[in-house]
């Protein structure tokens, strides 16, 4: 195998590529990167048994045809600090792999191409395009409510659900959730499957032009993204995520509008006097009145009043304020809007025309 | 097929020996608790081969009448139970009525005794299938002697689990310390082989006592132990817990007394193991000789017949008390405590602690003193170690030379002067006043503080000390916010047994308290709605079950606090100073002052140690000064 490719051509991908691979492995060929040439195209596949992710790049000139794999860390460290627009030549030799540009040389070890876990071949698919824009905004709506190493794994990952009119993400830690919504022609028969964490974050990073279409293949145990240049494939988690629809509250008859960066700022400021562990906020509504007050162990006070559009019941009631500002922060309209019902009853946020994402909060009883 | 008949009452008897007489030491315990029973204040224990061969047992309490001689190796003979309400609030030790008679089953007994009034003694043994009591006349003081001999000659089924001549020995002994321990108005003496093992006087005052527990178990255990008394509610505890620091490796230190009976109990071992819970090391077990006294209509001891079990009538109560008085008085421990009073008249029995062989020279020589001026000029620089006033005298003079190195507290120079080098100031303060941990004088390798005090020098680990005064504040602060809980968005379901989940039903209300809420759904499911803030991160299923398991157990559940203080204990360790931050002498001072007023600062929150003391004795016997 031998081939020659510049610097920018071979970074990018490498780098997306190698951010699958996990850094401490006990399956040694687990830490390397695949490089595969046939005819004028470079694949590099790295995987981490769970999420597995090709690159494609096209090659200038016709290179010597082959695979094999090498250290992707190592591989990638080298090509970042090479200088930039250098040529970079690659070219196996025996169990060595020589890289070379201008007067660098490098030597790298190598395991033969064989020993590379394929992921299985996915049956049963059900195929659907959707611009990538679309995707990465459902997706980076929601990410941030997964739960982390939670032993309830299902709630490790995210539910997409697959529907002839669109495709709905959910996701949850328990405590909070946040759902978002995009339109497509999407299959028949719906379906409901769950990403793992790892495989939501890592798809995101490959949704870079907004205006180019993704294709999506969904499989009882994988999930297969394919754009222009990458191919990533997930396992699935197999399990029930919770039912969604019941989280959210329906008849929320207190109505709360305020300016989303002000009551953004609000929550910044009240955090820092919140107490540590439980990051526990209270939130006092009256006629176009909020006030928000925090108090930590050490007996320090913060206390913010926000006009707002706010015609219910007088309310109070205590927030994780992380939770409020985790949501303030992923939306983007001028104005939020709060639906409650009680103190003890879950929040609903969304934007003020309801819009495509809604995040229920539970509140804290302090 | 055989037909039913009628034991024979030795038979008969030697059934019920086996769940009573197992091994020497449990005649032992039968018969000096009935000699405990009858008034004695003096018991002589005789043993021969481990107690299998010979046990003579002689007390001066108020004898038996001659009449009732015969009557006293029958079985459910006793003179110390009538009616069932006596068995209610039994007050003495024994009251079954069966030892006396399962002994003499399966020994050689005879037993001798005066009443107290009478003008004969006699003598009474057992013999022959019906155990037929022949009485006959003896020469014996008032008082009673109970010769057992040749233990288990006639059952050698059971004489085959006897083990060696020690074994057997020291559990006897064991045996008789608990005895020991149990009542200090008595007077013990316990011989084996013609050999004096335990000598021990009757002891009426707390110095005394104390001094027959370190003769019993161990003088470091008396010395770093903490003194107890306590009432409330009707219930009261006496004794001697040790300090954290003199943990052993094995439950083996550990004497429960309820009404003056020993007694190994679930409920009580509970409770003083959550006591200690922060303090000890881990996988460490602590030390304490410990006496509740209570009504004793509330507590049944008629639970097994060697009444090592007791049943408390309000578990829960008992549990409680036993739990807030250890845990207060182990909290309430300061470095001034440790110092015993921090004069340094008490040098001597400071000492003690390091070695037996060290603590013996000292005290001898401090009897010496007072006899020999010669020993006086001889000894020069080493008498304050062990002489109360030249002592005083000498430490503040090399305070006052010190103070006088230089001017005043003064913060900003003092940093400086480490760096430098220079002798340092100690602070505008009369000797007197000098806290228990004295002042800093400088930091060693980034990790352990020194620093002087009366007594000497006092090592400070640093890393350790902080972490305790960071988590202790924690504690405070997150107990006066009260519990803040947080409903679950997704409840959480659990599959648990039918038993647990009628335990989450039937402790509702505790969960609640504690911030949780559960429900059940099903006969064999429960579902958790809320949880405590704090622990939004925990394994929730594991932390219910095991909640569930304690109550069960126990009636309480310290779950949610035992890992609510973890994570505090990790907050702190992570908010405390690390290895390698250079103090300054004011910042390493105000450690020492914080360490003061702290509770269970002799303790890190790992139960491992945050300060040493080196007396200047300890340092002048390092270099042999004033040999």
């Amino acid at each position: 195998m031998k081939f020659v490719i510049s610097r920018e051509a071979l970074l990018r991908p490498l780098q997306l590529v190698a951010g699958v691979v996990e850094k401490r492995q006990t399956l040694p060929v687990l830490s390397n990167v695949l490089l595969e040439v046939q005819g004028q195209q470079l694949s590099l596949t790295g995987t981490d048994l769970e999420v597995e992710l090709v690159g494609r790049v096209t090659l200038d000139e016709v290179g010597q045809e082959g695979e094999i794999t090498v250290p992707a860390k190592k591989l990638m460290d080298i090509c970042r600090s090479l200088p930039d627009g250098a040529q970079i030549e690659i070219e196996q030799d025996e169990q060595r792999v020589n890289v070379r540009s201008g007067r660098s040389r490098f030597t790298l070890s190598t395991l033969p191409a064989t020993e590379f876990p394929n992921v299985d071949n996915i049956a049963g698919e059900k195929t659907f395009t959707l611009e990538q824009g679309s995707l990465r905004r459902v997706i980076d709506r929601t990410s941030f409510a997964m739960a982390q190493q939670d032993v309830r794994y299902y709630l490790n990952g995210m539910l997409f659900e697959v529907s002839a009119t669109g495709l709905r993400t959910v996701s949850t830690d328990g405590h909070r959730l946040a759902t978002c919504h995009v339109a497509m022609n999407g299959p028949d028969t719906a379906q409901q499957i769950i990403l793992p964490r790892k495989g939501v974050l890592e798809m995101a990073k490959l949704l870079t032009d907004p205006e180019s279409s993704v294709t999506l293949s969904l499989s009882t145990n994988h999930l297969r993204a394919r754009t222009e240049n990458f191919t990533f494939t997930s396992k699935l988690v197999d399990g029930k995520f919770p039912d969604y629809s019941r989280v959210i509250p329906k008849n929320g008859s207190n109505v709360m509008l305020a300016d989303r960066t002000e009551l953004r700022q609000v929550f910044n400021r009240t955090a820092i006097l919140s107490n540590e562990k439980y990051r526990g906020v209270r939130l006092v509504l009256d006629t176009d009145l909020l006030k928000v007050f925090a108090n930590n162990p050490e007996q320090e006070e913060a206390e913010e009043s926000v006009a707002v559009e706010y015609k219910g019941d007088a309310l109070e009631m205590g927030f994780n304020v992380s939770y409020l500002q985790d949501v303030m922060s992923v939306l983007d309209t001028q104005q939020v809007k709060m639906t409650l019902s009680d103190a003890n009853s879950s929040a609903l946020l969304e934007e003020p025309e309801g819009g495509d994402a809604m995040y229920v909060v539970m509140p804290m009883r302090l | 097929m055989s037909r039913i008949h009628l034991l024979s009452p030795r038979l008969a008897n030697q059934i019920a020996a086996g769940e009573v007489v197992e091994r020497p030491a449990n005649i032992v315990k039968e018969l000096v608790e009935n000699a405990l029973d009858a008034g004695a204040t003096r018991i002589e224990i005789d043993a021969e081969q481990g107690g299998v061969k010979l046990l003579r047992i002689r007390d001066d309490g108020h004898g038996i009448e001659h009449d009732d001689l015969p009557l006293a190796l029958s079985r459910h003979a006793t003179s110390k139970i009538t009616t069932l309400d006596d068995l209610e609030a039994v007050a003495s030790l024994g009251f079954r009525g069966e030892a006396l008679a399962s002994i003499s089953s399966v020994t050689r007994l005879t037993l001798t005794s005066r009443a107290q009034g009478a003008e004969d003694a006699w003598s009474v043994h057992a013999e022959g299938r019906d155990m037929a009591a022949s009485v006959a006349p003896a020469a014996h003081p008032v008082g009673t002697t109970l010769e057992v001999r040749d233990l288990f000659f006639n059952t050698p089924a059971r004489r085959k689990f006897l083990r060696t001549e020690k074994t057997e020995f020291s559990h006897l002994e064991e045996t008789v310390k608990r005895l020991a321990l149990s009542r200090y108005d008595v007077a013990f003496s316990l011989r084996h082989n013609g050999r004096v093992i335990h000598q021990l006087r009757s002891a009426e005052r707390t110095i005394d006592r104390e001094k027959r527990v370190a003769s019993l178990l161990n003088k470091d255990f008396i010395d770093s132990a903490v003194h107890i008394d306590a009432e409330a509610v009707g219930l009261q505890l006496q004794g001697w817990v040790g300090l954290p620091t003199f943990s052993r490796s094995q439950a083996d230190m550990q004497y429960f007394f309820v009404n003056g009976r020993v007694v190994r109990d679930k409920l009580v071992v509970h409770a003083i193991k959550q006591a200690y819970r922060d303090v000890l090391y881990h996988g460490r077990h602590p030390a304490f000789v410990l006496y509740l006294w209570l009504d004793p209509k509330l507590v049944d001891v008629n639970v097994h017949p060697t009444k090592h079990e007791v049943r408390f009538r309000d578990g829960r109560l008992v549990h409680d008390f036993l739990f807030r008085t250890l845990h207060k008085a182990l909290g309430d421990v300061r470095p001034d405590d440790r110092l015993a009073g921090s004069t340094p008249a008490t040098l001597v029995p400071q000492t003690a602690p390091l070695s037996g062989v060290q603590a013996g020279e000292f005290q001898e020589q401090a009897r010496l003193d007072w006899q020999a001026q010669a020993v006086q000029e001889n000894a020069g620089s080493y008498q304050p170690a062990f002489n109360a006033v030249p002592q005083q005298g000498a430490v503040s003079a090399q305070l006052d030379g010190l103070r006088s190195l230089s001017q005043p507290l003064d913060v900003a120079p003092w940093g400086q002067e480490v760096r430098q080098g220079q002798p340092q100031p100690l602070p505008q303060t009369p000797s007197a006043d000098m806290p228990p941990l004295g002042y800093a004088i400088a930091q060693l390798h980034g990790i352990y503080i020194l620093a002087q005090n009366a007594q000497g020098m006092v090592v400070v680990d640093m890393h350790a000390a902080h972490e305790r005064i960071t988590y202790e504040r924690l504690k405070i602060a997150v107990d006066q916010q009260g519990v803040q809980s947080q409903p679950l968005l997704v409840p959480v379901t659990l599959a648990v047994s039918e038993r647990e989940a009628d335990a989450a039903e039937q402790f509702a209300d505790e969960f609640r308290l504690l911030g949780v809420e559960l429900a059940r759904v099903a006969p064999e499911s429960v579902v958790v709605r809320q949880i405590p803030v704090l622990l939004q991160q925990a394994e929730v299923p594991r932390l219910i079950t095991d909640m569930l398991g304690d109550l069960l157990e126990h009636g309480t559940s310290d779950r949610i606090l035992a890992h609510r203080n973890e994570l505090l204990g990790t907050m702190a360790c992570h908010g405390s100073v690390r290895a390698n931050r250079k103090l300054s002498i004011p910042e390493m001072n105000a450690l020492l002052r914080d360490m003061e007023a702290t509770e269970r600062s002799g303790q890190c929150n790992h139960g491992r140690p945050t300060w040493t003391q080196l007396t200047m004795g300890e340092l002048d016997k390092l270099f042999l000064r004033g040999r």
